[in-house]
């Protein structure tokens, strides 16, 4: 009995945090900063800055020039669809899919890294706000629910978010993708250039740099972390913390409270809630070493596992009172699965500009903010896309096509090759009830522990939107003068985005949504949700900023909350 | 009658049979088989030698060094080996065999037992026809077994260390980016490697 008490002290909290991605990371840093004694729990291996095997290999320390072997796909079969995660520089931050495996009634692409810092290792950086385009989208279109907040609200956390891990962006002024905290921008090259000015005269569109996490320019309050090196190595992680990851930013500075714990290799696989207080009172953790079976217990839990894997924590939740899930009054707990929906666009060639070049590698490229659907345009679907694209010139692998051979195939390799450009759009996939994710207690993964099925697919919106997607790029690439304009329309999966999002929505009736605008679930008030399942509508770029404003604003909210004793 | 009927008839005629290697050291006036300085793990090494062959006259050794100096044909080899599906494999090594005896047909002899320059004449004509062949069909056929050849050749180059720094140029760690800039002050002007 003593014993009991004892070990449950030991285990014993003022927060846990579930996961150390991106949302992680960030519910670490601000519960710690706050004086929260915070247990932080990673289900997979330990990974600290900057050990990250990889990042100093030169291309011939490879084997393979650093393709997959058919042993690679074998294993991360799922992880390979990218056509870009799974190389012999970046395939140890993806999951083996033969141990981790999940079901898919239509194609669906999930992308996973189960490690410490999770997918803020490998993710691509590129960092917008939501306007109030998006906040009021729902309610004005008269689907799904409302968002319960508007860009007033969450505008002071993307600042405070902002200047603590650095975004390189252009301030343009630009109502539907609003100006942020920025470091100087990156270069736009000069075929990019151009072609801004083509789209801009021709269109009165915007094309600006991308808006990207690196640091541009010193971050004095994170001296673990460099500036940009502009080696385009980021999914190895950076030794030089160039650009933001949990690793180089977030977990560093919540290690410094002395307020955190990092216990890696914990799989949390359920919720335990208790009755009679009406709250959450810990969580169960399978090791993920040892099979051993611990429970940890505190005053407040953030659930930042990823959208699925917060998810199946919740379904797998089971209660007298929460037959269905935990939280999940509304029923819409898995439903609503959103993602961008991509590879569609257009690319073409550029005659001339053969006496201009570029030096370094920037790992980013231009973007076109969205333009449908604003002001008095108006087309035959809803929402909107935005485009991210850049121009290049060729390297060797053009050259494999064309006729030279021997010394002549040396020297053609040794010249820069024609410029090419392309556009790839990223669209809003609306929340459909349809698109859902179930707990599937059939099949088992590696630990025994149940696995998910998802049933997904874009719908009429976005395959009507698809076509604009493609049109537009090719239209504004010719306008340029560019050649040898040719759209593209991959067929892919939802999930290809690898911005999954909305499967326990926030919203304002708890009958409709599973968290209310505290990213606080409705029905358990210690438990917070801030991982891209909160999401109710996606808009059109990339979420993962979001997710960090919206976390610092929720530990802010339940910090609070726990002072007045109201959690 | 070609040369090696003649040679048979030859031997006949000198009274005595002659083992096919024999005449084909005959033939070659006496030269020893060439050999490769490795060991392959997927091709046999008569396929090794062929790669090899075929790997130098894509990527020759010139002021700077060429695919057997880079280790161009082992990584072939072990690309074949472990990066290519069963079915790559056998469409690979189909080519192959159809791309020797294609320089059986026309020159009579095996194509490693080809003079150099026999070897570069008929790489060179098989390796346009297959360009010429490429451009003009729709979408992205499958690459014949000579430019499968020349891209696995170019993988292996261009990826390692004199590749990338001599024929290219290379810069680990940039340290800055400059995005509109003259040709001329782009380092040394050539094209980047990454």
């Amino acid at each position: 009995m003593n014993l009991n008490v004892d070990a449950e002290k030991e285990n014993t909290y003022d927060a846990i945090v579930v996961g150390t991605g991106i949302s992680g990371g960030w519910a670490a840093k601000e519960l710690t900063e706050k004086g929260l004694k915070t247990l932080v729990l990673e289900r997979g291996r330990m990974v600290k800055h900057p050990d990250y095997p990889t990042a100093t290999k030169d291309p011939w320390d490879f084997a393979y020039g650093e393709r997959p072997t058919q042993e690679d796909l074998k294993q991360q079969g799922v992880q390979a669809r990218t056509g870009y995660t799974i190389k012999q520089g970046t395939k140890h931050w993806f999951v083996n899919d033969l141990e981790n495996p999940y079901t898919e009634v239509n194609r669906f692409d999930w992308m996973r890294g189960y490690h410490v810092g999770g997918r803020s290792l490998t993710w691509g950086r590129q960092s917008y706000r939501l306007s109030d385009l998006d906040f009021e989208a729902n309610a004005k279109d008269g689907i799904a629910v409302d968002w319960p907040v508007r860009y007033k609200d969450i505008s002071p956390w993307y600042d405070y978010v902002e200047s603590f891990i650095g975004v390189s962006g252009q301030a343009e002024g630009v109502p539907q993708l609003p100006d942020g905290k920025f470091l100087p921008p990156m270069e736009l090259n000069c075929v990019e250039l151009e072609l801004k000015k083509s789209v801009k005269n021709k269109f009165n569109r915007l094309i600006t740099i991308g808006r990207t996490a690196h640091a541009t320019a010193p971050l004095l309050h994170s001296p673990q972390r460099g500036t940009c090196q502009f080696r385009n190595l980021c999914s190895r992680g950076c030794p030089y913390g160039g650009y933001f990851s949990s690793n180089s930013s977030t977990l560093p500075a919540a290690e410094k409270t002395g307020n955190m714990t990092l216990r890696p290799n914990s799989i949390v696989y359920e919720l335990i809630y208790d009755e009679k207080k009406g709250k959450a009172t810990g969580v169960k953790v399978l090791d993920g070493e040892t099979g051993e079976q611990t429970e940890f217990f505190a005053k407040v839990i953030f659930l930042c596992a990823s959208t699925f894997g917060s998810t199946f924590i919740m379904m797998n939740s089971i209660s007298n009172r929460f037959p269905n899930g935990f939280g999940n009054d509304s029923g819409e707990l898995g439903h609503n699965i959103m993602d961008h929906h991509l590879s569609v666009g257009a690319e073409a060639d550029v005659e001339g500009f053969e006496d201009q070049y570029y030096s370094g590698r920037r790992a980013n490229g231009y973007y076109v903010p969205r333009y449908r659907n604003i002001g008095s345009d108006k087309r035959d679907y809803i929402r909107g896309f935005g485009y991210q694209g850049s121009a290049s010139r060729q390297g060797w692998a053009s050259v494999v096509g064309e006729l030279n051979i021997g010394a002549d195939l040396k020297s053609a390799v040794s010249s820069p090759g024609k410029w090419t450009v392309g556009m790839g759009g990223f669209g809003e996939i609306l929340p459909y009830y349809e698109n859902f994710v179930v707990i599937n207690k059939e099949k088992k993964d590696k630990y025994g522990l149940s696995t998910l099925t998802f049933d997904a697919i874009l719908r009429e919106n976005e395959l009507k939107m698809r076509k604009d997607m493609a049109a537009d790029a090719a239209e504004m690439l010719d306008a340029a003068g560019f050649k040898n304009v040719r759209t593209y329309d991959k067929k892919i999966g939802v999930g290809l985005g690898i911005h999954e999002m909305g499967t326990a929505r926030m919203g304002k009736d708890p009958k409709t949504s599973v968290l209310n605008k505290w990213n606080q679930v409705h029905a358990c008030k210690n438990v917070f949700v801030t991982d891209g399942s909160f999401m109710t509508s996606s808009a059109a770029h990339n979420p993962s900023l979001g997710y960090m404003a919206f976390t610092a604003r929720a530990v802010d909210y339940a910090v609070g909350e726990l002072k007045k004793n109201n959690i | 009658m070609d040369r090696r009927e003649a040679l048979k008839r030859t031997a006949w005629i000198m009274g005595g049979a002659v083992s096919a290697p024999a005449i084909a050291g005959i033939l070659k006036g006496c030269a020893a088989k060439p050999t490769i300085g490795w060991k392959p793990v997927f091709l046999t090494m008569d396929q090794g030698i062929l790669v090899s062959q075929v790997a130098e006259i894509i990527i020759p050794k010139t002021d700077t060094p060429g695919a057997i100096d880079t280790g161009v044909p082992g990584f072939i080899d072990l690309m074949l080996k472990d990066t290519y599906t069963k079915e790559d494999q056998d469409y690979y090594l189909a080519g192959l065999n159809a791309f020797d005896e294609e320089a059986k047909k026309q020159h009579g002899d095996p194509f490693i037992e080809l003079s150099a320059e026999k070897q570069e004449a008929f790489v060179k004509k098989v390796h346009d026809a297959a360009v010429v062949d490429a451009k003009n069909k729709k979408g992205e056929p499958k690459r014949p077994f000579i430019l499968m050849t020349k891209e696995l050749t170019m993988l292996g180059f261009f990826t390692s260390e004199p590749g990338a720094t001599q024929v290219l140029q290379y810069v680990a760690v940039p340290g800055s980016y400059h995005g509109c800039i003259p040709l001329a002050e782009a380092g040394n002007g050539k094209t980047w490697a990454t």
